[in-house]
């Protein structure tokens, strides 16, 4: 069946069973920047945002979400028009292979929204969900910090 | 895998919701974590519950609701904007990672019961009550769900109830490895003092053998008695919660650890009695 879906501020129709998971309903129509990883909501590289807050999409069954916001990695900035916490992921070398990056990106995302200038250790919480196995944890909240730091210095609002 | 032909069901109104589920194979879907790390293929029908207006938190007098579509996570939110329901919050932001807790609702963790919760402890050692509806709607205490088997019946819970007791001392400790790792046990203590004297205490611990354990002996023992260390050591010796053993850990070995827990928790709230 074909049903309407809110993503990344637009309307779209996605073609899903009534047993699929968020995450497979995603990527069967081609939001293919969410990834599978552990598919099990241990690993969070299918982070999405719902109505803002992060989700692992692969815990999330599709048709409970049908009038919420969606908001995958490619919601926030794209290769051409990236994000400042997108850029700050690469200033940092923050994303080495790069397939946990869309949930860390999104994790981040949505605490900096919330809270501008966390602490370190609100930063591991956010976090705490987002297995890397190759960059290493140091790069990425480095990121976040310089994200953080961007936005103080420059007087910037988290968009 | 859950059936591909699994039904959808979108009620507005509780009646409605109950009504659904009494058919064979129709069960409840709040958060769906449980549904999808269990998915039965048994299942023919999921009633969402997300209509039913049981997000919500309230804080009236003495009393605070929490409907059973709460998340985790906005409970957690409701504390620290209020600084209410610390011993809940403690447990609450211990379990799971921070996606997870964005989605796992208080009604369905309460309703599965899962023997590695870090919910029911603290919710016993508060008295909690809950709101439930199935033939009629009715609010009971907890314990008192768990001990007449309703949590095996169909049913739908609207909501849970806490008194909101400045007097009332509480703490939880879970046995982890790692922060929101599934825990071993979870032990919660409650009491209420009066003048260093402790008036009522309720002692509550989940994970052990029979999934959880009113611990009534050492509640009798602390009622009427001063939190000290000696009253303490003492307390130990009436807290003997029994567990099965498993591939990583004996028997023995978690009673063991569920008694120190039990007297560090007990250290703890020593500096807090009023």
């Amino acid at each position: 069946m074909k049903l309407p879906f809110k993503i990344n501020n637009k309307q779209k129709h996605l073609e899903l069973l009534p047993n699929e998971t968020l995450l497979q309903a995603l990527r069967n129509n081609h939001f293919t920047e969410v990834k599978c990883g552990c598919n099990e909501g241990e690993c969070g590289a299918c982070t999405v945002l719902l109505e803002g807050k992060p989700v692992n999409s692969c815990q999330v069954l599709a048709m409970s979400v049908q009038e919420k916001e969606i908001t995958t990695v490619k919601g926030i900035g794209t290769l051409y028009t990236p994000h400042l916490l997108q850029k700050s992921f690469a200033e940092a070398g923050a994303d080495q292979c790069g397939f946990c990056s869309p949930g860390m990106v999104l994790a981040s995302y949505s605490l900096l929204k919330e809270n501008p200038q966390p602490t370190r250790e609100e930063i591991l919480v956010a976090l705490d969900g987002n297995l890397c196995r190759c960059t290493g944890y140091v790069k990425i909240i480095d990121a976040v910090e310089m994200t953080a730091q961007k936005l103080h210095s420059n007087k910037l609002v988290m968009e | 895998m859950l059936h591909q032909n699994l039904e959808w069901f979108f009620p507005h109104t509780t009646e409605e919701a109950v009504k659904l589920i009494s058919q064979q194979g129709v069960i409840l879907h709040g958060g769906g974590t449980r549904i999808l790390k269990t998915s039965p293929k048994s299942i023919k029908g999921l009633v969402d519950v997300g209509k039913l207006n049981m997000n919500y938190i309230h804080h009236s007098g003495n009393k605070i609701s929490i409907g059973s579509a709460s998340t985790y996570d906005e409970v957690i939110r409701f504390s620290a904007r209020t600084k209410k329901l610390s011993m809940l919050v403690k447990a609450l932001s211990e379990a799971a990672s921070t996606p997870l807790r964005n989605r796992i609702t208080i009604g369905g963790s309460l309703k599965d019961f899962p023997i590695w919760s870090s919910l029911y402890a603290p919710l016993l050692a508060l008295n909690a009550q809950i709101e439930i509806a199935d033939k009629h709607d009715k609010i009971i205490s907890l314990e008192e769900y768990l001990e007449t088997g309703i949590i095996k019946t169909k049913h739908l819970i609207k909501r849970i109830i806490l008194e909101d007791d400045p007097q009332v001392i509480g703490g939880v400790k879970r046995f982890v490895l790692i922060r929101f790792e599934y825990p071993l046990f979870t032990v919660a203590v409650a009491l209420r003092t009066k003048q260093n004297i402790i008036s009522d205490a309720r002692i509550f611990i989940t994970g052990v053998k029979g999934r959880y354990k009113h611990c009534k002996r050492a509640e009798h023992f602390l009622i009427g008695k001063e939190l000290n260390d000696e009253n303490i050591q003492q307390a130990k010796k009436h807290f003997a919660p029994k567990f099965v053993s498993d591939y990583k850990y004996s028997a023995e070995y978690k009673e063991h650890a569920a008694k120190v827990f039990f007297t560090d928790l007990l250290q703890e709230l020593k500096g807090t009695v009023k």
